[in-house]
C-alpha cells in the first residue's frame, strides 16, 4: 500500500533512489571481503547530502528530519545493498549532537569524514543491552572504559559509541579507534562485511552527551538502531520481491508463466503480506515517534517483525526461484545474507520478544 | 495494550472523555462477550451510543457522523475494545451507510441513513446463495423488471442477523444473458417485511445463530429502491467490500483476544511458562501490526474516498491472526478448553470454546482467504492468469 508522504518526503525518498541506482548487488559483490568492505567516498556524499545528519538538530547544522525520513532513506539503502553503513552512521550522529554541547567528533560524523558506529553488544542474543558488563571509571583525571563488545560493525569505523555501567549508572561513551587500551579483532560475516568484537582496558573515552550520565542516550540510540536496522530489512526484503515477482512472470514451465500457478500466486501473496505489514508498521510508527524518545515496546516490535518478515520473505524468494535461486552466480542470495546480518544486529526477532515480554509485562 | 502512536492533548482529552462515558454507560452484561447478544440487549447499547454522537465516527457530520479524524476514530476503537464493547451490527454502519453516501441518490439518503444512525432500523446483506459462494458472480436470484418495479425470485444465504434485519441491500440478477456474468447483476434495497419473503435462521457450530438463509418468493420491490444503474451492482458491491474488508479487519478484536489469553493464562499459570510468553510476544507484536495496517489502509481510503484492492491484505492478515490468537487462548486455557461455559477463574470470566469455534469463520465470510489471495495475486501483484 502507497505511503502518505508529503511531498519534501518524497524529494527525499526520489534522491536516495537515485542514489542507491549506482549500488546494487554487482556492488555490493566488489565489496566482499575488502577492507574496508565499503566506499568511503560514498558514505561522504551521503553526509553531503545531509543523510547523516538527518536527525541532527538545526542548531548543529543537521537536517532535523524525523524517523519518516530516515526510514525512507534507509528503505532505498536496503534495496540497494548499500554497503555504506549510512543508519549507524546517522544514528550515532544523533547520538553525538545530544545535550548542550554536542561532541567535538559530530562535525566529522555528519559529513562522512569520519564513522562513528554503536557498539552496545555483549552478547549473541543482546538480552544484556541495558545491564551491560563494560564499566567506566575515573582514572588520571579522565574517564577510562574497560570491557568487551561483540558484533560492532567496525569496518572502517574511526570511533564507537559504548554503553557502560559506572559510578552513577548506565551511560554512553565515545571510545576513538586505536586510542590506547583498545584492540579489534574482526570475523568475516557470509554478507561480504565483518563484525568485529572491541576489547577496551582502561581506554579513556568522553560521555556521550557531556557532562551528564544518562541511561536514557544508551536507550535511545539501541531503540533507533532497532528502528533503522528495520527499515534497511524492509528495502532488503522488498527488492527481493520485486525481483521474485519480476520471475514469476517470466519463467516458463508447463507452456505458462510459473507466476499463473494458484500455488504459486498465495506464496507470492503470503510474501506481499509480510513486507506490506512490516512496511505499515514500521512507518506508522515512525511517524508518531519522535526519535529521541521512541516508545520501547513499539522498537521492539518493529525490529522483531522486521527480522522474521525478511526471513521468511526471502527464503520464500528463494523457493520460488526453484535451482536458480540457489546459486551464488544468482542476486537472491545476496538479499538473503543481507537480510541474515542485519535481523541478527542488537537481538534478533526472538531476542526483541523477550525483552517485549519485560516491556509489556506479559508475566505473572 | 501499546499502540503506535502518542495522543495529542486534545485527543487524550476526548480518549478521557470516551473512557469516562464509556465506563458509565456501558452496561456491565454486555461487557466482554465473544458472541453478539440478540437486538432487544445490543440496540439500546447502539441507540445509546447514536444520541451520544457516536455511532458513526467515520460518517461525514452531514450524514450524523462524527466526520471524526482518523486518530479519533483509532481512539474510538481503542476505547471500545478497552471496556470490552460487545461487536455492534456493522452492514448498516460499515456497509450500506458508506455506499449509500457514495452512490445513492438523494431520495435514498434522506430515506435510509437517519434509521442507521438512529439504530431503528437492521440491514442485512444478501450477496451468497446456496450456488454462489467463492463464485459470486454466478449468483442467480432474479430480479425481473416490470413496470415500475422489480420481481424477485430467489434464495440468499450465510445473511448475518437476517433473521433480526429491517432491510436487505442484495445482489440480484437482473441480465441472466450477460457475459461476462457480473455485468448483469443490479445492487437493490429490499424491504424484508414484504410478502412473499422468508427467513430461517441457521445454527452455527458456536451455538449461535448470526446468520440466516432468505427465501424471496415473487417478492415486489420498487424500482425505486435500485441503488445506482442497472447492471451496475458489481461494480457498487466492489466498492463495498473493501469497506467490508476493513471494517472486519477492526484491530478491536484482536485486543479483546490478547486480553482474554491474559486472563486464562494468568489463571492457569502457563503465563510463567517463557515458551508461552514468547508466543504470547509474538502475538501481540502482530496486533501492534494490525493496528498500524489498519491505521494505514483507512488513511489511504479516506485520501481516496474508497478503499483498493490491497484492503483484501488486511482482511487476510486480520482474520488468520484471530485464528492464531484464539489457538493460543485454548492452549492457554488447557483442559478448560472444551467447556461449553464461559470459564470463571480469580481473574475473570473467560469465554474460550464459543470464541474458537465462531472464529472460523472470519476467514470464510466475506470472501474465503483462498478468494482473497486470488484478488491481490491478480489485482494488486498483476501475476498472470
Amino acid at each position: 500500500m502507497d505511503l502518505h508522504l508529503t511531498s519534501e518526503q518524497m524529494l527525499l525518498r526520489d534522491s536516495a533512489a537515485k542514489f542507491i541506482a549506482a549500488a546494487g548487488p554487482k556492488v555490493a559483490r566488489g565489496f566482499r571481503e575488502r577492507d574496508p568492505s565499503f566506499a568511503p567516498e560514498r558514505l561522504r556524499q551521503a553526509g553531503e547530502l545531509g543523510w547523516l545528519g538527518i536527525l541532527v538538530p538545526g542548531s548543529a547544522d543537521g537536517l532535523a528530519l524525523g524517523l519518516t525520513e530516515l526510514a525512507l532513506v534507509l528503505e532505498q539503502a536496503g534495496r540497494g545493498l548499500v554497503c555504506e553503513p549510512i543508519g549507524l552512521a546517522a544514528i550515532s550522529a544523533a547520538a553525538l549532537a545530544q545535550g548542550h554541547t554536542p561532541h567535538p567528533m559530530l562535525k566529522r560524523a555528519m559529513t562522512g569524514a569520519a564513522l562513528v558506529v554503536p557498539a552496545l553488544q555483549e552478547s549473541a542474543h543482546g538480552d544484556d543491552l541495558f545491564e551491560p558488563r563494560t564499566q567506566a571509571a575515573e582514572a588520571h583525571g579522565s574517564l577510562r572504559l574497560t570491557g568487551t563488545k561483540t558484533f560492532v560493525c567496525a569496518d572502517g569505523a574511526d570511533g564507537f559509541l559504548v554503553s557502560a555501567g559506572g559510578r552513577d549508572g548506565l551511560a554512553l561513551y565515545y571510545v576513538a579507534r586505536d586510542t590506547p587500551g583498545s584492540s579489534l579483532s574482526a570475523t568475516q560475516t557470509v554478507d561480504g562485511r565483518k563484525l568485529s568484537t572491541l576489547s577496551l582496558k582502561d581506554a579513556p573515552a568522553d560521555l556521550v552527551p557531556s557532562r551528564q550520565s544518562s541511561r536514557s542516550a544508551v536507550e535511545a540510540v539501541t531503540d533507533l538502531a532497532l528502528i533503522a536496522l528495520s527499515a534497511e530489512l524492509l528495502g532488503v526484503m522488498e527488492k527481493a520481491q520485486e525481483i521474485t515477482f519480476d520471475y514469476l512472470r517470466v519463467r516458463k514451465q508447463f507452456g505458462k508463466p510459473i507466476g499463473s500457478f494458484q500455488a504459486l500466486q498465495h506464496q507470492a501473496v503470503n510474501i506481499y503480506i509480510r513486507t506490506e505489514t512490516t512496511r505499515s508498521l514500521l512507518y506508522q510508527v515512525a511517524a508518531n515517534n519522535d526519535p529521541y524518545r521512541i516508545d520501547p515496546a513499539l522498537a521492539v516490535s518493529v525490529k522483531a517483525k522486521a527480522s522474521e518478515d525478511a526471513m521468511f520473505v526471502i527464503q520464500s524468494c528463494i523457493q520460488l526461484h526453484g535451482a536458480i535461486g540457489f546459486t551464488d552466480e544468482h542476486d537472491i542470495g545476496l538479499y538473503l545474507k543481507r537480510a541474515l546480518l542485519l535481523s541478527s544486529l542488537f537481538g534478533n526477532a526472538a531476542a526483541q520478544r523477550r525483552r517485549y515480554v519485560k516491556i509489556a509485562g506479559l508475566t505473572v | 495494550m501499546t499502540t503506535f502512536r502518542r495522543d495529542t492533548p486534545a485527543e487524550a482529552e476526548f480518549r478521557m472523555d470516551v473512557r469516562t462515558w464509556l465506563e458509565a454507560n456501558l452496561p456491565v452484561a454486555l461487557r466482554g462477550r465473544t458472541a453478539r447478544p440478540p437486538p432487544a440487549k445490543l440496540m439500546p447499547w447502539y441507540q445509546a451510543l447514536s444520541r451520544k454522537g457516536w455511532i458513526a465516527p467515520h460518517w461525514p457530520k452531514a450524514y450524523g457522523g462524527m466526520g471524526a479524524t482518523l486518530n479519533e476514530q483509532i481512539i474510538m476503537t481503542e476505547e471500545l475494545a478497552r471496556v470490552g464493547a460487545p461487536q455492534m451490527p456493522a452492514q448498516g454502519l460499515n456497509h450500506i451507510g458508506p455506499i449509500l453516501i457514495e452512490f445513492g441518490s438523494d431520495a435514498q439518503k434522506a430515506r435510509h441513513l437517519p434509521p442507521i444512525i438512529a439504530g431503528t432500523v437492521i440491514w442485512a446483506q444478501g450477496y451468497s446463495e446456496p450456488g454462489a459462494g467463492s463464485d459470486l458472480a454466478s449468483l442467480a436470484t432474479r430480479a425481473t423488471p416490470e413496470g415500475d418495479h422489480f420481481v424477485v425470485q430467489g434464495q440468499k444465504i450465510w445473511t448475518t442477523w437476517g433473521h433480526h434485519s429491517d432491510w436487505m441491500f442484495a445482489l440480484v440478477r437482473t441480465d441472466p444473458q450477460a457475459q461476462p456474468r457480473h455485468a448483469g447483476i443490479s445492487f437493490l434495497l429490499i424491504d424484508l417485511h414484504s410478502p412473499g419473503i422468508t427467513i430461517r435462521p441457521i445454527k452455527t457450530i458456536a451455538g449461535d445463530d448470526e446468520f440466516s438463509e432468505v427465501f424471496f418468493d415473487n417478492v415486489i420491490v420498487p424500482a425505486e429502491n435500485l441503488v445506482g444503474k442497472l447492471n451496475d451492482g458489481w461494480r457498487i458491491a466492489n466498492a463495498l467490500l473493501g469497506y467490508e474488508r476493513i471494517g472486519t479487519s477492526n484491530p478491536q478484536y484482536a485486543l479483546m483476544a490478547l486480553d482474554r489469553i491474559k486472563t486464562i493464562a494468568r489463571a492457569t499459570g502457563i503465563l510463567a511458562d517463557p515458551a508461552f510468553q514468547d508466543r504470547l510476544a509474538a502475538a501481540g507484536i502482530n496486533v501492534t501490526a494490525l493496528s498500524a495496517l489498519f491505521s494505514h489502509a483507512v488513511e489511504l481510503a479516506n485520501q481516496k474516498q474508497s478503499p483498493g484492492p490491497e484492503s483484501s491484505i488486511i482482511k487476510i492478515f486480520g482474520s488468520e491472526l484471530l485464528q492464531s490468537l484464539n489457538d493460543l487462548l485454548i492452549e492457554a486455557a488447557g483442559s478448560h478448553a472444551p467447556a461449553e461455559k464461559p470459564i470463571t477463574t480469580e481473574c475473570g470470566t473467560v469465554d474460550v470454546s464459543t470464541s474458537f469455534l465462531q472464529v472460523r469463520r472470519a476467514t470464510i465470510y466475506g470472501g474465503s482467504s483462498e478468494i482473497q489471495r486470488n484478488i491481490v495475486a491478480r489485482r494488486v501483484l498483476n501475476l498472470p492468469n
